[in-house]
């Protein structure tokens, strides 16, 4: 099954800060609702978990993390990360976040282009929520985004990113861990998002 | 023979509940208290479980398989895997279809959820641990699902085993995913009447993937006993001798040494007739161990892996006069087969008997063909509640039929009685060779019509389309269906050699009981109430003290087993016949006895009487007991016989279904407001089971139309492999049946029946999509792909302007 996801997250953050997030697989990692880097390969190779439960469904994917391209300039990071799940499902997806400039000096917006491709057990169980799921996710995963780079010192005193070979930047985001990071999918949490978003749905359309 | 009228005479014909009678089925009192043996029943001492690794992808490479962790997991005792059955060359099996199979998947899967490794512990607790320890790491691979993309130049080479193979089971293979192309009719004949026919038409009539579901899924308990050398496994089989067979073949055991029980079977449906890799990894474990072993797949491995139905692409084609006579009729069929050819058909007919896609109708020039393409999906193509691919073949010309009459303007029944074969035609040859035994088609529709008032109805729904407020479309579907079942004449049909006979072996017993045992196996039709009530009839014993015996292969005669709607047609004729030649020792018996000779005799109901002296007679009873302690000089004593009945022709039984539909303009749910269903199988054994096996067919027919499908995703991802997703109706949507019959016997069989439990099936499927479409005829729609799903329909309502 295979999805392709587009989104637009605004941020009350500057660019620059975001971008010090997004540059850092790790922090980005961090971010991920049940996600995990535990260990580093190389410069541009990790291998990463991520723990997803929705109701009696458990799946743990464990799989490897290629960054592809870091691109300063454009603030794009690109990466592909593959996994599979001892209980009979795999999942890849290939990434595309850039961070764009917002409106106002202090804002930004996080832009996403994936292509996620499930097989097995949770293509079968889960194919049908797949979007509605991947929303929920990446709205929390905004979230930690966001106060991740909230909590980066602000624009005046922060590294140049032309500076950056950037232990600065690293030590900064370990120095700040995201506040409330919710750590694994949540089930009820889903089929809740889920219910609100079906019931909005038929009243939208009376309206 | 002729009915009695005399009450004593009835009296006695009744206590035996012989043919006609509805009698209550013998196999219920254990069921509903309870005491069925499935194969899950059984337990043995020491007994293992086995569970297996399945493939999450459609198409890959096995990079490696790691089974350290697994075999570290207390309780695992074994993981076996494609290399460890090479050295018994296991790990590739035959299939009925000619190919092979792979039993664990060798270098490749093929298919999402193909078996991969087995796992052997202790409990099946520790088995499903051990299958989630296995790592396997696989290199993805490009992946075929759609069909019509399979013999593309450039399409995923998916049986490399195949490789340089042109030649495949059935003829020349002219691409790598290619199978077999198989035909029948008269092409040029074909081709000549629709080149100067007035009207033609032709339509795109999809047959989508379904899976038979029985409520049972399949397994085993394979024991080997390594001392005696001897192998007994208990499985779920439809054909229990010829898995015992093909288990000879495969492990080079004798088949003396083999012993292969089908216990109660929970609903086959053709889900049971093959041999799937859990049933040869079990059996394979067992003789490694020694010790028995269990596997029972779960309701996922049971759709997703064993034994799908149908999936055929049909390009039908029609060619008519312009007031509706029928001139010729083509077909064009690709086949998904899946990544292996495991179609359960008789060897020499790769597409079954899809040539009985003529239907009723007399049809001078007709020419069919069918290419099978290797996909991405499981392997099976099995005969779902239906002999061999007539579900597809009464499909496609009931539906051209269909939308000929609506293309000319014409009723539906009135171009279908224009076209029917007639009755004094009998016996009828097909323009593809088939030789039709029996029917009376304008009879029966003449019935159904009056039944259910076909004009009054007619009247309703143009009313109803007058209405642009009516809340509802009104759809009226009619199917006359025959069917071809009762494989079958060996000189046509054989299973790896086999031919399809059936056999039957009874004893009297010195008291005047009897048991019968049979080479079929029961998976729910009631042939312990059934076969017996045949014996009654021609023995004179009563059912009540008639044991019948099946499934267990070292006490049943050899026979091909219960699919197809073989077991009346070929099975209850052996019993007749066997039946038959015990009838003709008693009247030997009955002349010593009474010390008159064998042409002074007359039979009546349950005796022999000396003509014209009705004092005196022996029964049935006085004989069993005499051919124990004095036959005649000269005869041996004991009274039993075997028979194996090798038919000489099919039984073709028919059908004239109708239904009312009533589709909702706002949701598009569709309500059978009415189902009538007019079966004719010949001789009627017992009505009741008849009526039984008739709700039965007519429900699965119902999930197939209305909600039965198996989608694939790009990736290969079958989604709807639960019963979440995949349609099961219960009481709940079941609509209400009414039922019917014409009795027209065959006149070939040795008392006239032809097999019911798949006409319903078969019939009902066309009937239920001439409904729906019907509804939307007036709006100019010929036709829908199944299944008619609320969702679909809605989408048509959409489509057609109609939706509320």
């Amino acid at each position: 099954m295979e999805v392709k996801l587009e989104k637009r997250y605004p941020l009350d953050v500057d660019a620059a800060r975001a971008w010090l997030v997004l540059r850092d697989v790790k922090a980005v990692a961090e971010c991920m609702p049940g996600a995990a880097i535990t260990e580093q390969v190389d410069a541009t190779h990790f291998k990463g978990s991520v723990k997803v439960k929705v109701g009696p469904a458990n799946a743990a994917f464990a799989g490897d993390i290629e960054v592809l391209g870091l691109d300063e300039t454009t603030h794009t990071l690109q990466l592909l990360g593959k996994g599979a799940d001892r209980g009979g499902s795999s999942a890849s997806m290939n990434l595309a976040a850039t961070v764009e400039p917002g409106d106002t000096a202090g804002t930004s917006v996080l832009v996403g282009v994936a292509e996620v491709v499930v097989n097995g057990k949770f293509a079968q169980f889960g194919g049908r929520l797949m979007v509605q799921v991947s929303d929920m996710l990446l709205a929390q995963f905004a979230d930690n985004f966001r106060a991740a780079a909230a909590a980066l010192p602000g624009p005046q005193v922060a590294v140049a990113p032309a500076a950056a070979e950037s232990a600065p930047a690293a030590a900064a985001v370990k120095a700040a861990p995201p506040p409330a990071k919710v750590n694994e999918i949540n089930g009820l949490a889903i089929m809740w998002t889920l219910i609100k978003g079906w019931f909005a749905g038929l009243f939208g359309k009376r309206a | 023979m002729n009915a009695p009228t005399d009450p004593k005479l009835l009296e006695r014909s009744a206590a035996l509940q012989g043919l006609g009678d509805s009698r209550l089925r013998k196999e219920d009192a254990r069921f509903i208290q309870g005491k069925g043996n499935y194969v899950d029943d059984i337990k043995m001492p020491g007994m293992l479980h086995m569970d297996i690794v399945r493939s999450p992808l459609a198409h890959a490479r096995i990079k490696r398989i790691d089974k350290s962790e697994a075999l570290k997991i207390p309780g695992v005792i074994a993981v076996l895997t494609a290399d460890d059955l090479k050295p018994l060359k296991l790990h590739w099996m035959p299939t009925l279809a000619g190919d092979v199979a792979a039993v664990l998947a060798d270098e490749k899967v093929h298919f999402q959820m193909q078996e991969v490794a087995v796992v052997i512990a202790e409990d099946r607790y520790a088995a499903a641990d051990g299958v989630e320890a296995v790592i396997v790491e696989y290199e993805e691979l490009p992946v075929l699902i759609d069909p019509h993309k399979a013999l593309l130049p450039d399409a995923p080479v998916l049986r490399e085993d195949l490789a340089g193979k042109t030649e495949g089971a059935h003829g020349k293979r002219d691409h790598h995913n290619h199978i077999f192309t198989w035909d029948a009719g008269d092409k040029a004949a074909a081709d000549a009447v629709f080149a100067s026919a007035p009207v033609t038409l032709k339509e795109h009539i999809f047959y989508p993937r379904v899976h038979p579901c029985p409520l049972e899924t399949c397994g085993c308990v394979a024991s080997f006993d390594p001392v005696r050398g001897e192998l007994v496994t208990y499985i779920t089989s439809q054909a229990p001798h010829v898995v015992r067979t093909v288990v000879s073949l495969l492990s080079g055991l004798p088949e003396s040494k083999i012993r292969i029980v089908s216990p109660d079977i929970g609903g086959g449906f053709g889900n049971k007739v093959g041999i799937y890799p859990g049933y040869v990894c079990a059996i394979v474990a067992s003789i490694v161990l020694g010790k028995p072993v269990k596997w029972i797949e779960d309701r996922i491995e049971n759709i997703s892996s064993t034994a799908f139905a149908r999936d055929y692409h049909m390009d039908g084609e029609i060619a008519a006069t312009a007031d509706g006579k029928i001139l010729g009729l083509r077909v064009n069929v690709l086949a998904d087969h899946g990544a292996f050819d495991a179609c359960a058909d008789p060897t020499k007919y790769p597409a079954g008997m899809f040539h009985i896609c003529s239907g009723s109708y007399d049809i001078p020039a007709a020419y069919c063909s069918v290419k099978g393409v290797y996909t991405n999906k499981a392997p099976g193509g099995v005969a779902y509640r239906c002999s061999f691919r007539v579900t597809e073949a009464v499909y496609v010309i009931e539906r051209l039929v269909d939308i000929l009459a609506q293309k000319l303007g014409m009723d539906k029944a009135e171009i279908r009685a224009k076209n029917f074969i007639r009755k004094e035609q009998f016996p009828y040859t097909s323009a593809f060779g088939f030789e039709y035994d029996s029917g009376d088609y304008q009879t029966a529709l003449d019935k159904v019509l009056h039944a259910c008032d076909y004009k009054g109805l007619r009247a309703e729904q143009a009313q109803k389309r007058a209405d642009p407020a009516a809340k509802t479309l009104m759809g009226i579907g009619l199917a006359t269906f025959t069917e071809v079942v009762g494989a079958g004449p060996s000189k046509m049909c054989d299973i790896l050699g086999v031919g399809m006979f059936d056999s039957c072996e009874i004893r009297i017993h010195p008291t005047g009981s009897a048991i019968a045992r049979m080479g079929t196996i029961t998976q729910g039709q009631g042939h312990q109430t059934t076969y017996a009530q045949i014996i009654a009839t021609e023995l004179g014993i009563p059912s009540e003290v008639i044991q019948v015996e099946e499934g267990d292969t070292s006490t049943a005669p050899y026979g091909l087993g219960t699919y197809g709607s073989r077991s009346t047609p070929v099975a209850g004729a052996a019993i007749a016949l066997a039946a038959r030649k015990i009838h003709a020792k008693a009247r030997k018996i009955a002349a010593h006895l009474l010390e008159v000779g064998e042409n002074d005799l007359d039979w009546e109901i349950d005796r022999f009487k000396v003509k014209g002296d009705d004092a005196k007679f022996k029964t049935m009873k006085d004989i069993s007991w005499a051919a124990y302690n004095q036959p005649p000089p000269g005869l041996e004593p004991g009274l039993e016989a075997v028979h194996y009945y090798d038919p000489p022709n099919f039984t073709f039984p028919f059908g004239i279904y109708l239904c009312v539909v009533d589709i909702d303009r706002g949701t598009g749910e569709t309500k059978v407001r009415r189902f009538y269903a007019l079966d004719d199988c010949g001789t009627r054994i017992n009505p009741m089971i008849i009526e039984g096996q008739i709700h039965g067919g007519l429900t699965e027919g119902y999930a197939v139309a209305m909600g039965q499908q198996m989608p694939f995703d790009a990736q290969g991802n079958l989604l709807g492999n639960t019963l979440m997703d995949y349609f099961l109706p219960t009481f709940v949507e079941t609509p209400h049946w009414e039922t019917d019959h014409t009795v027209t016997p065959s006149p070939h069989h040795p008392i006239g029946a032809k097999g019911v439990a798949e006409s319903p099936h078969v019939g009902s499927i066309p009937t239920f999509t001439s409904a729906v479409v019907d509804a939307f005829a007036h709006l100019g729609v010929k036709h829908m792909v199944m299944p008619h799903s609320a969702y679909r329909v809605w989408q048509q309502l959409k489509a057609s302007g109609v939706a509320l």
